[in-house]
Parts: structure tokens; sequence; C-alpha cells
């Protein structure tokens, strides 16, 4: 792999992952809120409550691991090395 | 003084009622486990079923990675799972750990010649099915 495939892919991976967990962590912290104050207001739908945030969150994640996925294969199974 | 006065609050005003806070309020309730369990369940069902097919057509090789990767999955949405009950009693955020199984999983596939990268990260989002399912069939 020549030196500029490796820089440019060394830089996508950072992108990938930096950029790619902005737009989840501010929505699983805006849900992780909205969860853990209505847990407050009504304790006894703390079991939905919960479900319906461990799903959110794991749909959110995705978007995550997607970009970090990406980067790993990028830094160790790069497809582009020569 | 101050601990009555703290007592005769919770006595009359039922959101000061701890006691009954902590009944109605158990972290581990059974809506939510049973949740995990129906969810667990379909995601173990979807492994055996495509683990099966890969094996079938693509040959062991790609069944191993897939299971591999399938149970690296579900691993981490028990982790997610585990954080997610944690937060609002033990913890204020959720925990980042669960991260780490598909870094190790990448890691490991790509160092060891046995697994494959692609059917490993296929096997890895196969809980994502069985979330839409049991998101699905939500009432």
């Amino acid at each position: 792999m020549d030196s500029i495939t490796t820089a440019a892919s060394v830089v996508a991976a950072g992108l990938a992952v930096g950029l790619g967990a902005i737009g989840p962590g501010i929505g699983q912290g805006s849900a992780a809120q909205g969860a853990v104050e209505g847990i407050a207001r009504q304790p006894e739908a703390e079991g939905k409550i919960r479900g319906t945030l461990l799903l959110s969150f794991a749909f959110m994640e995705s978007l995550t691991i997607y970009g970090l996925v990406v980067a790993l294969v990028l830094l160790f199974a790069n497809p582009f090395a020569g | 003084m101050a601990s009555e006065t703290v007592e005769n609050c919770s006595s009359h005003n039922p959101l000061l009622d701890f006691d009954s806070l902590d009944s109605s309020s158990g972290v581990k309730s059974d809506e939510y486990l049973e949740l995990q369990f129906r969810v667990f369940r379909l995601a173990f069902l979807l492994t055996i079923f495509s683990v099966g097919i890969a094996g079938f057509f693509w040959g062991i090789q790609a069944g191993a990675s897939l299971f591999v990767g399938a149970l690296s999955g579900i691993f981490y949405f028990r982790l997610l799972a585990r954080g997610v009950e944690r937060l609002g009693t033990s913890s204020k955020i959720v925990g980042k750990v669960q991260l780490l199984v598909p870094v190790l999983l990448v890691l490991v596939s790509s160092r060891f010649p046995q697994l494959d990268l692609i059917p490993a990260l296929l096997g890895f989002l196969l809980y994502k099915p069985a979330l839409i399912i049991q998101f699905l069939s939500m009432p």
C-alpha cells in the first residue's frame, strides 16, 4: 500500500467514526433525557419506557457501528491496498 | 426534627413515598425482562436459521463466521440492555463498552484466517431483524 492510500485510509477512518458518532450521540442523549423524565413522572410505566428506549438505542447505535465497521475495515482489511 | 418533617411529608405525599417508588419502579421490571427475552429468543432462532443456510450454501467456514458474528451481536445487545437497565439508577449515561464488541469482532476476524470478515459482520447484524420484528409486534 503506497503512502497516499495509507494516509487517505487513516483520514477516512477517523472521519467515518467521528462524523458517524455525532448524530447518534445527540439522539441518544435526547432519548435518554426523555426516558428518565418519563420514568420520574410515571414510575409504573418504567418497563415499557425502558423497553422502548432499549430498542431506540439499538437502532441509533447501529449507525455508529456502521461508521466503526467502515473505519476498521479501512484500517485492518483495506480493500484498496495493493 | 428534620427527619420527622421528612417522614411527615413522605407519609402524606405519595410522590415522596420512597418505599412505594422502589416497589413500583424496580430496576428489573418484568416487562423489560420479557422484552429482552423475546429479542434474545428471536435472535437465536434467526442465528440458527441463517447459520444453517450459510453452512449449506457457502460452506462451514462461512457458517462458523456467521455464528461467531451472531453470538457477538447477541452479546452486544446484552451489554446495551444492561446499560439501559442501569440508566437513571446507578448511572447517568449509557455506557459505551458494548461498542468494543464489533471492534474485537473485526480485529479477530481479520487476524484469524479461519474467520471471514463479511459473514462475521453480517452475523453481527442479525440482532437487527429480531429487533425490527419485535418493534413491529409491539402494541
